[in-house]
């Protein structure tokens, strides 16, 4: 950290010359400039960057036109939106650095452990830093719409209790988080924890699809009546007292929204005094070590699992089996893994399973249906190297031969991804009642799968891209990394073209013969995979250094 | 070329260049077999660099180097299998445990089940990580990380060590250790060339040594030759030409 408060910086002579205190402006603007470092240090992160800010302006416009609907609709259906909205962006700040803690480390406490500062000048500072980042402007920009909301509720006092509630509402947001990471930065920083909320992310991120339809459907014949009664609920709790007051005005009990707002300013001051207390365990940071379980039989038995007991042992089965230890031992690639699943079973549920059950309108065909589910199943292969990183060193200088380095790892995901395609097409084919057609669309599968870890295995040797080394899965997103990612799409959509024949071959061919894309189509996707893998594994051959090289690159 | 066949390690004319910025500009270096060779450099000297492209981790922009008599760029084969490299900063495959690693690295070599079962245990028991279990490499400290990567260049018997920074973040308690087990490889015939910035390991481990600095080997020869009879820290600090002295400055410390 060579960017230092100049009070803060004080070294042996602090006793002799007389030191400025250190003022909350110095933590914002150390925070500023940090980002205008990032912004400058290279297009990679002003890509992310722009990302963020566009994910963030859209939540914020999103909670702002909600809360100015609040204003704008009846007197119930407004106190409702208002309460319960304004406790999913409360809750949504707790969970916040559950998820994403050490992506945004620009003030992460223990990077202050070495200056004497006091707890309450850096409490202050890391709270003014955080208002100033994505997230806290997002939230103020929302909170701009309670603010007007109130304004069109009750007047001028409504107005004024609405900025009033915005105001103490953000900083419960801010602490909230804040308190939780400090609280728990210990935790949180022992790999088996971030490790797991890795995975809670991934698992919370693909249902919401899932979430979304059941959402839906029971509103559709819901009443208000719950809703308001839960947010009335709410609205005596830190989580949404603030967004509430102006109701109170609106209703002309001003004491009532007194006491609202004395909830969450209360609430506000104990957080304070949480985080301030927890600060210093954050920033020594200790973890107890891990618990050491004793090896059994040789190391060789350790490495491959019994399923490969059949294998010859050599470069092939050594590949396959530490594929195999990853893909559930990474996290990274354990929630790519689970979104994926759960993407693949949604997908055909949505397309074919609910319009199947509302009378058949707008059902996709069954072939149709899961396409999807079998081109997102290899895609992850896509970056394969970019996962193993550095690591990847060990190969080349093994000197594996390229065509076992892709075979093997086309085989590892394979062993996990085949049986959850083919469950998913056996399920959803018999739900749908379309019993006859699981065969055929087995064959479809497949060929789509092959022709998919075809040109995943295409991509992942002529465009890797390094992925940071932490288990956040949100680390990934941004830069040339987001650019590249994109091909995976592409060559998603060059992987159905490919396999696209099998398909037509299933829906066109009477049900008769449709037996036969079955072995067509498993035909056809190992012949993608073969031709795909030879010809890369003599450009991997060649080009192992730069590979390395690229996959390498301090992100 | 004889001298090419008889050493371990020949380098010629190494450059490496990154976008026009020149990082290695021209090293030549002769590793005789048998010989504990050090390479010393400052920070950013460019040693990473140079044993990079010289063991086929990173393709030279120029320049030629061959391993034992077989050139590491043409015929990578031969060389890699003579070779044993413990790179710095290089991940492993961390989410494997000790054993699983050192079994990878040997089944990737097409090592025999039974020869990496013996060896692992060997190693594993030598370097003291038997205790670690089945302990995740990823929750290794730094010291055992350098001893289970240490256990993986040697697992396959290379005839050439080639360890970058191999003390770095060593107890001195592990330190002795690895210095005990290249002593005996050396004994029996091995080479090791390994690089450091730590004058008193260099001065008691080495039989020759280079100092790199800005690219380029500014010395180099067995350890007395460059010595001189001069103590090898001022040696290092004339030839990179640092800064030793303070004048009026820092006069308020």
């Amino acid at each position: 950290m060579s960017v230092a408060a100049p009070g803060a910086a004080a070294g042996p002579e602090a006793a002799a010359t007389p030191v400025r205190p250190v003022r909350v402006t110095v933590f914002v603007g150390l925070k500023l400039r940090m980002m205008g470092y990032r912004l400058r240090s290279g297009p990679r992160l002003l890509v992310g960057f722009i990302f963020g800010a566009i994910a963030g302006l859209c939540l914020a416009i999103t909670g702002f036109s909600l809360f100015l609907l609040s204003g704008a609709v009846g007197h119930d259906a407004g106190l409702t939106v208002a309460g319960l909205v304004g406790a999913v962006l409360t809750v949504g700040w707790l969970l916040l650095p559950l998820l994403f803690f050490g992506v945004d480390d620009t003030l992460d406490p223990a990077r202050f452990a070495l200056f004497p500062l006091r707890r309450r000048t850096l409490t202050l500072g890391l709270l003014a830093g955080a208002l100033v980042g994505i997230p806290g402007l997002a939230t103020a920009l929302a909170l701009v719409g309670l603010a007007i909301a109130g304004g069109l509720r009750a007047g001028v006092a409504g107005a004024v209790v609405g900025v009033l509630g915005a105001i103490l509402a953000l900083l419960v947001c801010v602490t909230v988080s804040g308190a939780v990471t400090s609280a728990l930065a210990g935790l949180l920083r022992t790999r088996r924890v971030r490790d797991l909320a890795a995975v809670m992310l991934a698992v919370l991120a693909a249902s919401i699809g899932p979430l979304n339809l059941l959402l839906s459907s029971t509103l559709a014949n819901a009443t208000l009546t719950p809703a308001l009664r839960l947010a009335r609920v709410l609205g005596w709790t830190p989580l949404s007292a603030g967004f509430m007051a102006p109701y109170d005005v609106a209703d002309g009990r001003p004491l009532l929204a007194v006491a609202r707002l004395a909830i969450v300013a209360g609430t506000v001051v104990l957080l304070l005094g949480w985080w301030s207390s927890t600060m210093e365990s954050a920033m020594v940071g200790a973890s107890a070590g891990p618990v050491v379980r004793a090896t059994r039989g040789g190391a060789v038995g350790a490495l491959v699992p019994r399923i490969l007991g059949a294998l010859r042992p050599g470069p092939f089965t050594a590949i396959v089996a530490q594929e195999l230890r990853y893909w559930s031992r990474d996290a990274r690639r354990r929630a790519g893994l689970i979104s994926i699943t759960v993407g693949g079973a949604v997908v055909p549920v949505v397309l074919r399973l609910l319009p199947a059950h509302n009378g058949g309108r707008g059902a996709a065909p069954l072939p149709l249906a899961v396409l999807f589910s079998s081109l997102t199943g290899a895609a992850m292969l896509a970056n394969q190297f970019g996962f193993d990183g550095s690591a990847y060193s060990a190969h080349l200088l093994a000197m594996v031969p390229g065509r076992v380095d892709l075979r093997a790892r086309v085989a590892a995901i394979s062993i996990v991804m085949l049986p959850v395609i083919s469950a998913i097409v056996v399920v959803v084919g018999l739900l749908s009642g379309d019993a006859a057609d699981v065969a055929s669309t087995l064959g479809v599968v497949f060929a789509a799968y092959g022709t998919s870890t075809g040109s995943a295995s295409v991509l992942s040797v002529l465009a890797p891209f390094p992925v940071p080394n932490t288990s956040n899965v949100f680390a990934s997103a941004g830069g040339t990394g987001a650019a590249k990612g994109m091909l995976a799409f592409v060559g998603m959509i060059a992987s159905a073209a490919i396999a696209s024949p099998v398909l037509i071959a299933a829906l066109l061919l009477p049900a008769a013969l449709s037996w036969i894309v079955l072995p067509l189509g498993v035909a056809w996707g190992l012949g993608a995979a073969l031709v795909a893998t030879y010809t890369m594994g003599d450009v991997l051959d060649r080009r192992g250094p730069e590979l390395l090289a690229e996959v390498s690159a301090a992100p | 070329m004889t001298e090419v066949s008889r050493a371990a390690l020949v380098l010629r004319g190494l450059v490496k260049s990154f976008d026009g910025k020149i990082a290695v500009a021209g090293v030549d270096l002769d590793v005789p077999t048998g010989s504990f060779y050090g390479l010393l450099g400052p920070n950013g000297a460019g040693k990473t660099t140079s044993l990079s492209m010289a063991v086929g981790l990173l393709r030279p922009t120029e320049g030629r180097a061959w391993v034992l008599g077989h050139d590491v760029w043409a015929d990578p084969v031969e060389a890699k299998r003579r070779l044993g490299v413990l790179p710095d900063g290089v991940r492993l495959f961390e989410r494997l445990s000790g054993p699983e690693l050192l079994a990878y690295h040997g089944l990737l070599r097409g090592m025999a089940p039974d020869v990496v079962d013996q060896r692992s245990r060997e190693l594993l028991d030598v370097l003291g990580l038997a205790d670690a279990g089945r302990t995740l490499v990823v929750d290794y400290s730094a010291g055992m990380r350098k001893k289970i990567g240490l256990a993986c260049a040697l697992l396959h018997a290379p005839r050439l060590l080639v360890l970058d920074e191999p003390f770095e973040a060593v107890d001195p308690v592990s330190g002795a250790l690895i210095r005990d087990i290249l002593h005996r490889y050396v004994d029996g015939g091995g080479t090791v060339i390994f690089s450091s910035h730590v004058m008193e390991l260099v001065e008691k481990l080495c039989t020759h040594v280079a100092i790199l600095a800005e690219g380029r080997i500014k010395a180099v020869g067995t350890l007395d030759e460059v010595r001189g009879g001069r103590d090898l820290e001022d040696v290092f600090v004339k030839v990179v030409g640092g800064r030793v002295a303070t004048g009026q400055e820092l006069s308020w410390l």
